[in-house]
């Protein structure tokens, strides 16, 4: 349960950070909290020939309002958005997912950006934030890009981060005054990850809805006009009009095979719709 | 070695560490402080618990490194503290301890909750120590001591604080000291794998743990695709990650399967055998592979079929994948995850066989890319790498 033995940098700044992690022909990872790397240096899943520590970089730990949006750099930490120590445009949307995370001890120092990096399918980030409508700013020794957060995990562990890249930030929009918020997971244990996650995003004004169904054990399934969820329109009634059959239909055709997995699913999801309504 | 400043129990300490030295290593190896105990050591058990910068933390995935110019409080600091003291006595009168391996890191989540929450609320309690697990007294007597201890406090008009104090963004214990570089040169190759001499000898008759069924429809005869699936080198090729040594016969063939998962990678040396019944137009591989690195073994059977469609113009191949996984990387399963995985794996398989099945020169002449293998030790790797993440520290934060 020790690591393989690694050596470490802990760069000055970012463009530091960056040339660290292209310095070597060998595995570089990057580090902030170490709530996912860590126990897979321990175990030996991972075995890098460097690690570049970025959690002490000023930088990343930025958060400011950019219009209506609030840009939360990647290595603000769940207990931070939990007890609010950095703004909320979300009516305390992310402050009620941060607060559900794992446990307190990890939320000390596990981040948002290495959440996400990590790319776990089960992860709360990665389902709250596509249904938020985030979009990730990427950084890179060459310049930066930016990738909606529906787009950024593309499989298990697996996201669209290139070599000698890494999330500077989170940009999350407003959240309209009509909008009704719903999350929900189910956990066989408190803290775990999460077997099912449903996280919806419901405008009857704007007759918008955006849902997610997640911990699929892939990229999560984000429908952004989920119309047809609802009867094809989204009214103040949207709860009693509330479709099942069509959410277990797009699990099928998501490859979710097994009946009763489609079943918690579901019931997640309408759990989730149940607190929009709310 | 790098060299560290930090603040243990209020003592200014200097030390030289490796960099992979987890936190809880460095108290109770260097510092003699081993009241911080080490149950799982992957972030799960909360025995190693303890107050980085005042807040708990996990000593065990958190590196001595990188807590430079950190504020580490350990249990055996926290024998004046007021509120570790009022717990002591309550876990005392509720019988909140038996073994006692737990109790530290326990007693500094219920300090941490004993500041935090307004109330004595029995569910809020027990969510917040859900990251402490005990093995013998249960959990009824740890929560009455910790509600008992803040009913005292709150009827003495001492109001919970929901953020214990802190005011820095960022993770706890990092962010003091500027910049290091530890001899990224000298320390660390890789031990180099010897290839040859891990091949399994043997290739045994094995009962599958978990069995994925996966078809997959290709535009060709189905002579035509038995055939392929007869040729061990054609199919390897459309294998992604799969490399042969040696001259293979369908008794034995030689070689290495490489495969990365997110940031997992590993390479699986091994042999199969292969056998095939033409009259049904069936057959099997059968492999056995060894990741050195990672010292894990996997055992892995692809039963196939191939069965015509339109009239013998195009064919179905079913497929009935078997696999164990032994070692480092076997610790849990999930087979839906490996079955999702899967269906993506076949996919790109499939295509590869039918490219090669059209004679299109891109599936024979470079290798398949190592990333989207079929290979059952693919998916087993993956599908370790996902449940292991879970048995983690739940869905933290840590970095890629």
């Amino acid at each position: 349960m020790k690591p393989a033995p690694f050596a470490y940098e802990r760069p000055r700044d970012l463009p530091a950070a960056l040339a660290a992690m292209a310095s070597t022909d060998g595995v570089t990872k990057i580090i902030a909290g170490g709530q996912s790397l860590g126990p897979m240096l321990n175990l030996r899943l991972v075995a890098p020939d460097l690690i570049v520590d970025i959690a002490g970089l000023a930088e990343l730990k930025h958060v400011e309002r950019s219009g209506d949006d609030l840009v939360i750099g990647a290595c603000v930490t769940h207990a931070d958005i939990e007890d609010g120590r950095i703004p909320d445009v979300t009516r305390g949307a992310m402050q009620r997912v941060a607060a559900a995370i794992a446990y307190r001890a990890v939320r000390n120092r596990g981040t948002v950006g290495g959440s996400l990096s990590h790319a776990d399918p089960s992860a709360d980030w990665v389902s709250a934030l596509s249904a938020l409508g985030a979009t990730l700013t990427l950084r890179s020794a060459t310049g930066t890009r930016q990738v909606a957060m529906k787009d950024f995990i593309v499989g298990a562990l697996e996201s669209v981060l290139a070599s000698g890249e890494m999330i500077e930030s989170v940009r999350v929009p407003m959240m309209a005054a009509s909008a009704r918020w719903g999350y929900a997971k189910a956990c066989r244990k408190t803290g775990e990850f999460a077997h099912a996650i449903g996280a919806v995003l419901i405008d009857p004004d704007a007759g918008k809805a955006r849902i997610v169904i997640g911990a699929v054990e892939a990229a999560p399934i984000v429908i952004d006009e989920a119309l047809e969820l609802f009867g094809g329109r989204i009214s103040s009634d949207f709860g009693r009009k509330f479709d099942p059959r069509v959410a277990d239909a797009l699990l099928a055709k998501a490859g979710v095979t097994d009946a009763a997995d489609r079943h918690i699913h579901v019931a997640v999801l309408r759990k989730a719709i149940a607190e929009a309504v709310k | 070695m790098n060299t560290i400043e930090l603040t243990v129990n209020r003592r200014a300490v200097n030390a030289s560490v490796e960099p992979r030295t987890s936190l809880a290593d460095f108290l109770r190896d260097q510092r003699d402080l081993t009241g911080t105990h080490l149950g799982c050591e992957h972030g799960v058990c909360g025995a190693c618990t303890l107050l980085l910068d005042g807040v708990p933390a996990r000593s065990c995935i958190t590196y001595a490194v990188s807590c430079d110019g950190a504020d580490v409080t350990t249990i055996e600091g926290l024998d004046d503290d007021e509120i570790a003291t009022e717990l002591r006595a309550a876990f005392t009168r509720e019988h909140a301890l038996q073994c006692g391996y737990c109790t530290p890191g326990m007693l500094v989540s219920a300090r941490d909750l004993v500041k935090r929450l307004s109330d004595a609320d029995e569910q809020a309690i027990r969510v917040g120590m859900s990251g402490n697990l005990c093995r013998c007294t249960g959990y009824v007597g740890i929560v009455n001591a910790i509600k008992s201890v803040i009913s005292a406090r709150r009827a003495r008009d001492i109001a919970g604080e929901p953020d214990a104090g802190r005011k820095l963004l960022g993770p706890v214990g990092s962010g003091h000291k500027a910049w290091t570089s530890a001899n990224p040169t000298a320390a660390m190759a890789a031990p180099v794998e010897a290839a040859s001499a891990i091949v399994p000898l043997e290739i045994p008759d094995f009962t599958p743990s978990t069995v994925l069924e996966q078809s997959f429809d290709v535009a060709h005869p189905p002579a035509k695709v038995f055939a392929l699936f007869d040729d061990i080198a054609a199919v390897a090729s459309c294998l992604p990650g799969a490399s042969l040594t040696g001259t293979p016969t369908p008794a034995r063939v030689e070689g290495a399967i490489r495969v990365k998962i997110g940031p997992i990678s590993a390479n699986f040396n091994g042999a199969a055998r292969v056998e095939s019944d033409p009259v049904t137009l069936s057959g099997r591989i059968l492999g056995v592979g060894r990741d050195q690195r990672s010292r894990s073994t996997t055992q892995g059977e692809i039963r196939y079929r191939v069965l015509p469609l339109d009239n013998g113009a195009a064919t179905r191949v079913e497929l009935s994948i078997g696999y164990s996984l032994t070692g480092m990387l076997a610790q849990v399963g999930r087979s839906g995850l490996v079955r999702d995985l899967a269906a993506r794996l076949i996919a790109e398989f499939a295509g590869n066989l039918d490219r090669r099945l059209s004679g299109g020169a891109g599936a024979s002449a470079a290798p398949a890319a190592e990333l989207n293998g079929i290979s059952l030790v693919f998916g087993l790797l993956r599908e370790r790498a996902v449940a292991f993440a879970r048995r983690l520290s739940g869905k933290g934060g840590g970095p890629a």
